[in-house]
């Protein structure tokens, strides 16, 4: 794989949610409706395929909160690949929109 | 209203999940709520009350707690999965939210992802009956019969029904409200059924055998010794193997019914395989002559 292959748009944003703190699936398809003011959309099979490919891939991981008791939930955590790859994406759309700029 | 619960045997082919889907939300908005879902049945159970949205997933689920609370969360209840790896999913209907709110999968890539995983499945058993053809292909070849032509073109319509099945799951907005799928499917095993069952069948109606005669000596020599009698069930190509030896020249003779000769070989040493013999339907005898000790050994499929 390339090491610079574009990511899709599900992956981009569940990453970008994890950035600051690891957060359940339904926070993370909150965060991604809030912060693409509605655009962006991550139903719940494209979740589960999606944390679970990057969890493949060593980009997330899966804890379980601590607090609450008998409401113990299911977490996903950014690693150290996933904070790289979520870097060099956005260093890749970023390059992407200053090359629009120049033209 | 009839009973509470009622079973419908409406079957899909897997590229044509939408339709499923689209059928079980109008079941909902009569009244009638998925129990189970099935390939070949599904189970309903008569409530008014309530009205569903209806999803299909198809993958092989690594973590099912994982999975089922990735659906949760998101108003999704988890109803079952059938044994080749679909599973029905469905949520409770608010005509507030947008039609959005009932996809499961909400980007270009996952749902390519799911339709190719049953496009590779498809493929993959496409690749297999058509090596399986293949094989048939090279048989024909070399010693035709019916029901080797039988099990050959089953193997290639079932391989390009599945190969259709890919290039349709492949590129889904090919083929927009598909009709007739039912009847599709019925052929498809109806193609199975009769082709393998045709196939074996035809195969158990040949007659087969394997034989063995031999004398030290004999005082006088004999003519038309009746060996083996057979049937022949339908005309087609049979195919003997013959080793006889002697001293001195013996015949070995296949004779139809009507006592007419319809293979003969008169040698003091002879050895072949897969001689093909046009046989007629009726009944047959084989025959030896000899005047010196022998040894024979035959057999027919």
């Amino acid at each position: 794989m390339k090491k610079s292959e574009p990511m899709s748009e599900s992956y981009y944003y569940i990453l970008l949610c994890l950035a600051k703190g690891a957060n359940h699936g339904y926070g993370i398809m909150q965060m991604t409706e809030k912060l693409s003011g509605g655009d962006v959309i991550i139903g719940s099979g494209t979740m589960y395929g999606a944390t679970g490919n990057m969890m493949k891939k060593g980009w997330i991981r899966e804890i379980m909160s601590a607090e609450g008791g008998l409401e113990r939930r299911r977490l996903y955590q950014l690693t150290d690949s996933g904070r790289e790859a979520l870097r060099a994406e956005i260093a890749r759309l970023k390059r992407m929109l200053e090359n629009a700029e120049e033209v | 209203m009839s009973g509470k619960y009622k079973t419908s045997y409406k079957a899909y082919s897997a590229w044509n999940y939408q339709k499923e889907v689209e059928d079980l939300n109008k079941a909902s908005e009569q009244g009638w709520q998925l129990m189970k879902g099935g390939c070949f049945h599904s189970k309903f159970v008569r409530n008014p009350d309530v009205r569903y949205r209806y999803q299909l997933d198809f993958r092989k689920i690594d973590d099912m707690p994982r999975y089922i609370e990735t659906f949760r969360e998101q108003g999704w209840e988890y109803i079952n999965s059938t044994f080749n790896g679909w599973h029905y999913l469905r949520k409770l209907y608010d005509p507030s939210l947008p039609e959005e709110a009932y996809e499961i999968f909400t980007d270009r890539e996952s749902l390519q992802e799911m339709n190719g995983r049953w496009a590779r499945l498809a493929m993959s058993g496409s690749i297999i009956l058509g090596l399986f053809a293949l094989l048939y292909a090279v048989r024909m070849f070399r010693q035709p019969d019916l029901p080797a032509l039988v099990l050959l073109l089953t193997l290639v319509i079932e391989s390009a029904a599945l190969l259709r099945g890919m290039f349709i799951m492949r590129n889904p907005e090919s083929s927009r409200n598909r009709k007739g799928d039912g009847a599709f499917l019925a052929v498809f095993f109806a193609v199975i059924l009769l082709g393998a069952g045709g196939s074996i069948v035809l195969r158990t109606l040949r007659p087969g055998f394997s034989t063995d005669q031999r004398a030290g000596s004999v005082d006088a020599p004999v003519t038309d010794n009746r060996w083996i009698d057979f049937k022949v069930h339908y005309p087609d190509n049979y195919y003997l193997d013959l080793d006889m030896e002697a001293p001195e020249a013996m015949t070995f003779e296949i004779i139809d019914e009507n006592g007419e000769v319809v293979y003969s070989v008169t040698e003091t040493s002879f050895q072949e395989e897969d001689i093909r013999l046009k046989l007629t339907r009726g009944e047959y005898s084989l025959s030896l002559s000899y005047k010196t000790g022998f040894h024979a050994a035959c057999s027919m499929e």
